[in-house]
Formats: structure tokens, C-alpha cells, sequence
């Protein structure tokens, strides 16, 4: 890999004087001129949308959509209604239209992102009521799901960012996710106690996490393929001890589950309290971890050096910030949640880890963490539609709705392709994240 | 004499950090026998030579499996050509090559791209897009539609067509809005074991009569690779020698051809080739162009020729396994050729390994995970080599 590293010196060069011809040219040059044509590619996109909604809802009419809630408890009186589904499409059809226009009169300084997550819900419902065909679809299942779903990826989401804000790329997110499920179901299993499960898990990340920042600091081993190592390693290591150690001897792999929790007096609420406040108490503390990582980015003296040290480590370095210090400690931190976030997968269900059970939604924390441009609020939004997409794709499957549903499982990976080409919206990742620092 | 040490300084790295590996590996296998722990408070001793026995009978079985029993092999030499005999003494030694082929089309595939400074994850997307192409000209064309040889270029063709179709995505993406071809890549091989698995479960042309299983009807009633071994029960196809005419096609592009030249140049130094002419954005999308036709090309021989069917989980661990082999390999076809050819007797013998001893053949997933790790941070394998207690003053070159 020596070969490598006349490339990094000379992206290193090019990169230096990059962020200083963006910061003074928002409103004019090539960069204006990039983020007009996106801003019209998106009002391109918004009028196709409104016009495929609009032919979907005049095929639509008379079709009922029909939608069941839980209104007292998890599993208590359903209340069914109908939704004529020709209206549901007209919203959207409305909402669509309604986001060409903005963009295309107020151009780059549409905020696109948030009208986007305002009108997903109200679509994916549309399509729902369209695919549900005659039977019922209990929506607080769907809700639950939804938001469930976003505690491994938006918390995963969390720990990329915290990571690539500090100039570490984080690709190896997944693996953490599979070590931090492996261990946390086995602490659980051993002690008895439920919660050694979660603080095993962010542990073993937390650890995973230093060795992956050891290589690519001490090293220099090139952050990506050092997070290569660590996804390969993870699968290898956790498969084998699987099959060696958990199925045999299936005792270590009998975890206390995390189950949800009831609020009180707020889960009573009829409706929403089944949905919002009957969850998994991950679900809370990964909210509360989202709110409280934002404020500490955007609002502290650690954030704003966390933020100098991945966007200019030398500039940093030389005002007295000790950037290898601070990799350390952004990769210690990450390692924590992205651990913690693995052992919610081994902890919630049941059944406690599986071969590669996180299924790639490591990779789809860090398709998160593009979509929501580094933002922690915003990554977990994006875990919430990715949430919705796999949710959908689960209810209308157990439906027997008959979907091709590998199309809906791709989204999320053919969005994040979409955000990285910059094609709707350019996001611009910290500007030092994967180069390694130099302590000169 | 000075070739020869040339050649021992150009392996010792690939050749320690595999050998550390193997080592690591067996530590593991020792220190995950739920037996031996037991025994390591009460009998120490005990135990330890008890696991390591277990680790060195699931070593003898891992090189059993990959170059044959050796007992067998004396048989078969006692028999005076007995056919059968002979088949089941070279049957190991011959599967380990054919494990080793697509890894040699993957593995020189990444290399290119990495070549050209381009770090292609997607070896995996690249090599099933391939198989999807091939799959598709083997149904199209094959069972006597076009004559047997036509057949089997079509299947090749629509093979490259398919990977370097998926690594334009990227390499375009790259080249003109430099978009990071890591995650696109990362996020295309998810794409692309959808996509096979929507191919494979909605088309009655595609899949398996009686179309429960999400797989594709069974491709060898379509188009067989022809054998090239006079053992007809040996099966190891002509796909071992696209392999490495393909390697040699490479070496001679990488290293004589003008193209090749600035690639290279483009992967050393993209600012200093700019500088020097040479066009950053049709470097990159030739690179990853070619870098997914010899991963497609693997996909669609591996699919029709060796497996005979295509399943969304077709490519395995094979974009994984082909990183390692092209850093191992120095990103040079020889290299390649030589390190996907060990990794194909661990991945044969390895699965001896787990059937006899059950020891799980993901093993070999952790072992490639280090030598990625030692042959990237050299100054890391040297050091385990020198004194690993001994630490070393922090003056990283400047």
C-alpha cells in the first residue's frame, strides 16, 4: 500500500485549497451554476412525481384503503377506517406539485429535504392503501416498525458522523454492529442481567473502534481499507464463533431480551400511545442520544474542534487542537454507540444473534449519514424513511400483497447513490474525512 | 542468485503476513473449544495440548483438502493408472484451482482499479452482474440455439457487458461529480444481489421450474464448458485458462500498453498526470470499465461453467476475499494469480476442514481480514517480525 500514498498527498494538496474556494463562492461560479442545475433536476423530478401520482390517482378512484389501529395497548382494540385512497393520492399529487414549484421559483434555497420528509409519510401511505388490495393493514405494527427499525441505523447513522466529523472515515459501522450484537447477547446470556447485554456490546465496539483508529492513525493504514479489515474481520470472527460456540452451546446465546417499555399515563393516550410510547426503551434513549450529539457538534467548544479537526486537521493542529488525540476520542465514541446499537439487534428480538444479522443495515447508517448531508437530526429522518420503505416492505409481504419487494429494498441504497452523485442536491462531507493527519 | 532475492524481499511480506494469519487462526480455533476452556483452570496443560492437537488436526485437514491425501495420492501412484484411483487423489488439489478462478478474474479486476487509484469495493456487484449477463446468454443462446462454441462467447460477452455496465455507474459518478466510489460501490453490490434475486423469482424464463426456490434453472442443459483435464470426472473447465490469459492481457496492459501506462500514472499521482496530459476522468472510467469487465467475465464463466446457476448470493465472499488477494498480490497480475491461487487451496481445504473437524470455513474470512490488515500497515508486520514487546520510537516519516 506504499503505492497509495503519493495519491493521498496529492488529493491532501488538491483538497486544501477546495473548502476556501467554496466558502467564498456560494453565490457565484461553477459551484452556483452546480447547485442551480441540481435545483432544476429536482424540479424535473418533483413534476414527474406529480404526474405519475396524478395518473395513479385517477386510476384510483373508488378504491378504499383500509387501516386498522391499536387504540388502548400493543395488541388491544383495533378501531378499523377506510380512506378512499383517490385522496390520499391527491394529497401527494397536491404535495408533489406543490414542491415543483417552491423548487423551481426559489431554487437553491429550497429546503428540499424537509419537504421531502413531509410528504414520504403521507406516500408511503398512499401506496399502501393502492397495494393493500381489500385487506387491512394494522398501522400501529407499521409505526412501531418504522421507528424500531431507525434505532440500529440512526444510531449507527450517529456514530459515522461522529467519526467522519472528526476526519475518520467510518465505513466499518456494519462490523461494530455484528460485534456489538455477538457480545451484547452474549454478556446477557452469561450474567442474567439484561442490561450487560447493551453495555458489553458498546464496549466490544468501543474496542473494535480503537483498533480500527490505531491502524489507520498509528499506522496509516488507509481508513478504507482499514474498515474493509474491520467488516471483514466482523463477519468472519462472529460467523465462526456462531457456529462454534452459540449454536452448539446455545446457553450463551439466550439473552434477556430488552422489552418494551410502557410510559406511564403518556401510553394511555388513545392511539398515539401504543405507537409512541410503548417502545423498546432504546428507542427513547437513541432520540435522546440524536438530540444530545446535535447539541454537542453544533453548540460546544468540543464540537466545533471535533468539526476543525475534519475539516482542517493542520489549521487545527496549529491553534494548539490535539488532533490525534481527539480522532481517538471521536472513534472511542463511535465505537460506543455503534456497539450499542449492534446489541439492540441481538436484544430485541428474539432469538438473540444470527449469522450476519445485521444484514447490511451498517451500510445503510452510512447511507443515513449522506442523505442527512452530516447532521445527526436529519440522518435519523433518513433512518426514518428507510425505516418506513422496510416496513412497508415487511406489512404488504405478510400481507400477501404481491410486490416485487426487492425494488423497495434497494431504495435505500439506489437514494444514497442518487445523494452521493450530487445529482440532487449536493452534500459535502467533512472535508479531511479519510486522510490521515501528520503531527508535524 | 540477485533474482532470486529479489523475488524472496518481494514475498516476504505476503509470506509472513499469511503465515501470522494462519497462526492467529489457530490460537483462535484453540481458545474457541469450549472443551479446552473448561479444562484450562483445572489442567492447563491438559487442555492447551488438547487444542492444539484439535488445531493441528484441523490444519491436517485443511492441507488434505486442499492438495489431497497423501495416502490416496500413493495409492493412486501404486496403481498403474487407475482412473478411479487417480481421480480421487488430484480430485482436492484440482477443486482448490477452480476455487481459485473467480478470485483470479475479481482479484485482477480490483486490481486495475486500484491501480488507478481507485478503491473498487465492488468486485462482488461487478462479478454478479456478470453472472446475471452470462446466465441471461446461456438461456438465450445455448441448448442448440447457436452452435456450442458461439454459445460460449455470447455467454462471455454478455458476461463483460454486465460488469462493466455496473462499474460505469461508479466510475462515471466518480469522474464527473466525484462521487465517493466506495459507497457507491458498497451500496451497487447490495443493488445487484436485489436485483438478481428480483430476476430469479419473477421470470418464468429465469427461474427453476417449479419455481418455489429463487434461483435460476439449472444452466449446464444450456451451455457446458468444455473440460480440459483427460480425467472426465475432474471437473476444471477452460475457465482456469481465460483466467490467466486474462492475467496476461492485463500484465500487458498495465505495463506495455500507452493506456495502461496512464492509468498508472493517474493512480500514482492524479494531479502530476493531469499535468503530464492525461485526462483524470477517462482514466478513471476506462479503469473501472475494464475493472468490471474482468470481474463480469469471472461472473458469467464461474456462473455457467462451475456453479450452473445463478443465485442472488452468488458472489459470496468473493469481493472481500478479491481486496485481499490484490493487496497480498501487490496489485500485479503475477502476484494476483500466485495469492488467488492460495486463497483457492485455504477456500477448498478449508471446507474439508469443516467437515471433518467442524471447524466453521468463515475462518478463513477472519485470516483474510488480517493479511489485509498486515500487508496495509507493513511497518506493523515488520515489527511483530522484530521484537512485538520492543516499542517503537514515534517518528513516522515526515
Amino acid at each position: 500500500m506504499r503505492k497509495k500514498k503519493p495519491v493521498a498527498a496529492a488529493r491532501a494538496k488538491t483538497t486544501t485549497a477546495a473548502p476556501a474556494k467554496r466558502s467564498t463562492s456560494v453565490g457565484d461560479g461553477a459551484d452556483a451554476q452546480q447547485q442551480l442545475i441540481a435545483s432544476r433536476v429536482r424540479a424535473g423530478l418533483f413534476a414527474l412525481f406529480t404526474l405519475l401520482s396524478l395518473a395513479i390517482t385517477s386510476g384510483s378512484v373508488g378504491v378504499e384503503g383500509k387501516f386498522a389501529f391499536w387504540v388502548d395497548k400493543v395488541g388491544g382494540t383495533d378501531v378499523a377506517f377506510s380512506v378512499p385512497v383517490v385522496l390520499l393520492w391527491a394529497a401527494v399529487t397536491v404535495g408533489f406539485g406543490a414542491m415543483a414549484a417552491l423548487q423551481l421559483v426559489r431554487g437553491a434555497s429550497f429546503r428540499w429535504r424537509l419537504a421531502i420528509g413531509l410528504v414520504s409519510p403521507v406516500l408511503v401511505f398512499a401506496l399502501l392503501a393502492r397495494l393493500l388490495d381489500g385487506t387491512t393493514a394494522n398501522l400501529t405494527v407499521f409505526f412501531t416498525s418504522t421507528l424500531l427499525y431507525t434505532v440500529p441505523v440512526g444510531i449507527g447513522a450517529l456514530a459515522g458522523i461522529i467519526a467522519e466529523r472528526s476526519g475518520f472515515l467510518n465505513i466499518a459501522v456494519e462490523g461494530k454492529l455484528l460485534f456489538g450484537a455477538m457480545i451484547g447477547s452474549i454478556a446477557s446470556s452469561i450474567t442474567g442481567i439484561a442490561i450487560a447485554g447493551p453495555i458489553a456490546g458498546a464496549i466490544f465496539g468501543a474496542l473494535v473502534s480503537l483498533f480500527l483508529a490505531w491502524l489507520g492513525i498509528r499506522y496509516k493504514v488507509d481508513q478504507i481499507i482499514a474498515g474493509t479489515v474491520i467488516n471483514i474481520g466482523a463477519l468472519g470472527v462472529t460467523t465462526f464463533a456462531y457456529l462454534r460456540i452459540l449454536q452448539p452451546y446455545s446457553e450463551f446465546n439466550r439473552p434477556i431480551g430488552i422489552t418494551p417499555i410502557q410510559i406511564p399515563f403518556l401510553s394511555d393516550i388513545p392511539v398515539i400511545g401504543p405507537i409512541l410510547f410503548s417502545l423498546s426503551p432504546y428507542f427513547y434513549i437513541a432520540v435522546g442520544l440524536v438530540l444530545f450529539f446535535t447539541y454537542m457538534i453544533y453548540r460546544t467548544r468540543w464540537g466545533l474542534r471535533l468539526r476543525a479537526a475534519g475539516e482542517q486537521p493542520n489549521a487545527a493542529g496549529t491553534v494548539g487542537i490535539d488532533v490525534v488525540k481527539l480522532r481517538y476520542r471521536a472513534m472511542l465514541v463511535a465505537g460506543l454507540l455503534a456497539g450499542f446499537a449492534g446489541s439492540y439487534i441481538a436484544l430485541s428480538g428474539t432469538g438473540g444473534f444470527g449469522v450476519n444479522t445485521s444484514a447490511g443495515k451498517g451500510f445503510i447508517a452510512l447511507a443515513a449519514v449522506i442523505f442527512g448531508a452530516w447532521n445527526p437530526v436529519y440522518a435519523f429522518g433518513a433512518a426514518l424513511i428507510f425505516g418506513m420503505t422496510s416496513a412497508a416492505t415487511t406489512l404488504l409481504s405478510g400481507l400477501g400483497v404481491s410486490l416485487p419487494p426487492q425494488i423497495l429494498l434497494s431504495m435505500p441504497y439506489i437514494v444514497t447513490i442518487i445523494v452521493v452523485a450530487g445529482l440532487i442536491g449536493r452534500v459535502r462531507a467533512p472535508a479531511s474525512a479519510g486522510r490521515p493527519y501528520d503531527q508535524g | 542468485m540477485n533474482g532470486l532475492k529479489k523475488f524472496g524481499s518481494k514475498i516476504r511480506i505476503p509470506a509472513l503476513s499469511i503465515s501470522v494469519a494462519l497462526l492467529v487462526g489457530a490460537i483462535f480455533i484453540i481458545f474457541t473449544d469450549i472443551e479446552v476452556l473448561g479444562g484450562l483452570l483445572s489442567d492447563p496443560i491438559g487442555a492447551l495440548s488438547l487444542g492444539i492437537g484439535r488445531a493441528a488436526a484441523s490444519y491436517s485437514a485443511l492441507f488434505r483438502g486442499a492438495f489431497g491425501d497423501p495416502e490416496n495420492i500413493g495409492k493412486a501412484l501404486a496403481s498403474n493408472g487407475d482412473i478411479k484411483l487417480w481421480a480421487r487423489a488430484l480430485r482436492p488439489i484440482v477443486e482448490s484451482v477452480v476455487a481459485s478462478v473467480p478470485l483470479i478474474f475479481v482479484g485482477l479486476g480490483v486490481s486495475v482499479a486500484f491501480r488507478t487509484g481507485i478503491f473498487n469495493i465492488g468486485g462482488a456487484g461487478q462479478y454478479t452482474m456478470g453472472a446475471v449477463g452470462g446466465t441471461l446468454a446461456a438461456l438465450l443462446f445455448g441448448a442448440g440455439v447457436t452452435p456450442a462454441p458461439i454459445a460460449i462467447l455470447l455467454v462471455m460477452i454478455f458476461g463483460v457487458i454486465g460488469g462493466a455496465a455496473w462499474a460505469f455507474i461508479p466510475g462515471y459518478l466518480k469522474a464527473r461529480v466525484g462521487a465517493s466510489e466506495v459507497i457507491t460501490t458498497i451500496m451497487l453490490n447490495f443493488i445487484a444481489g436485489q436485483f438478481v434475486f428480483f430476476l430469479v423469482s419473477n421470470f418464468e424464463f429465469i427461474q427453476k421450474p417449479p419455481r418455489i426456490q429463487p434461483v435460476s434453472k439449472e444452466l449446464s442443459q444450456f451451455v457446458d464448458l468444455p473440460g480440459i483435464l483427460p480425467i472426465s470426472a475432474l471437473r476444471m473447465d477452460i475457465s482456469i485458462i481465460i483466467a490467466l490469459l486474462t492475467a496476461v492481457a492485463v500484465s500487458w496492459f498495465l505495463f506495455r500498453s500507452t493506456r495502461g501506462f496512464e492509468l498508472r500514472a493517474a493512480g500514482l499521482n492524479l494531479a502530476a498526470a493531469k499535468y503530464a496530459g492525461i485526462g483524470a476522468g477517462t482514466s478513471i472510467i476506462t479503469a473501472m470499465l475494464i475493472s468490471g469487465a474482468i470481474s463480469g467475465l469471472g461472473g458469467a464463466l464461474v456462473a455457467v461453467g462451475t456453479i450452473k446457476q445463478l443465485s442472488p448470493g452468488i458472489a459470496g465472499s468473493v469481493g472481500f476475499t478479491a481486496i485481499a488477494i490484490a493487496l497480498v498480490g501487490g496489485t500485479r497480475p503475477s502476484g494476483v494469480v500466485a495469492t488467488a491461487l492460495v486463497f483457492g487451496l485455504l477456500q477448498h481445504g478449508g471446507s474439508l476442514m469443516q467437515v471433518e473437524t467442524s471447524i466453521p470455513i468463515e475462518m478463513l474470512l477472519f485470516i483474510q481480514a488480517l493479511v489485509i490488515a498486515f500487508i496495509a500497515a507493513p511497518e506493523l508486520t515488520l515489527g511483530i517480525l522484530k521484537n512485538p514487546f520492543r516499542r517503537r520510537p514515534r517518528s513516522v516519516a515526515k
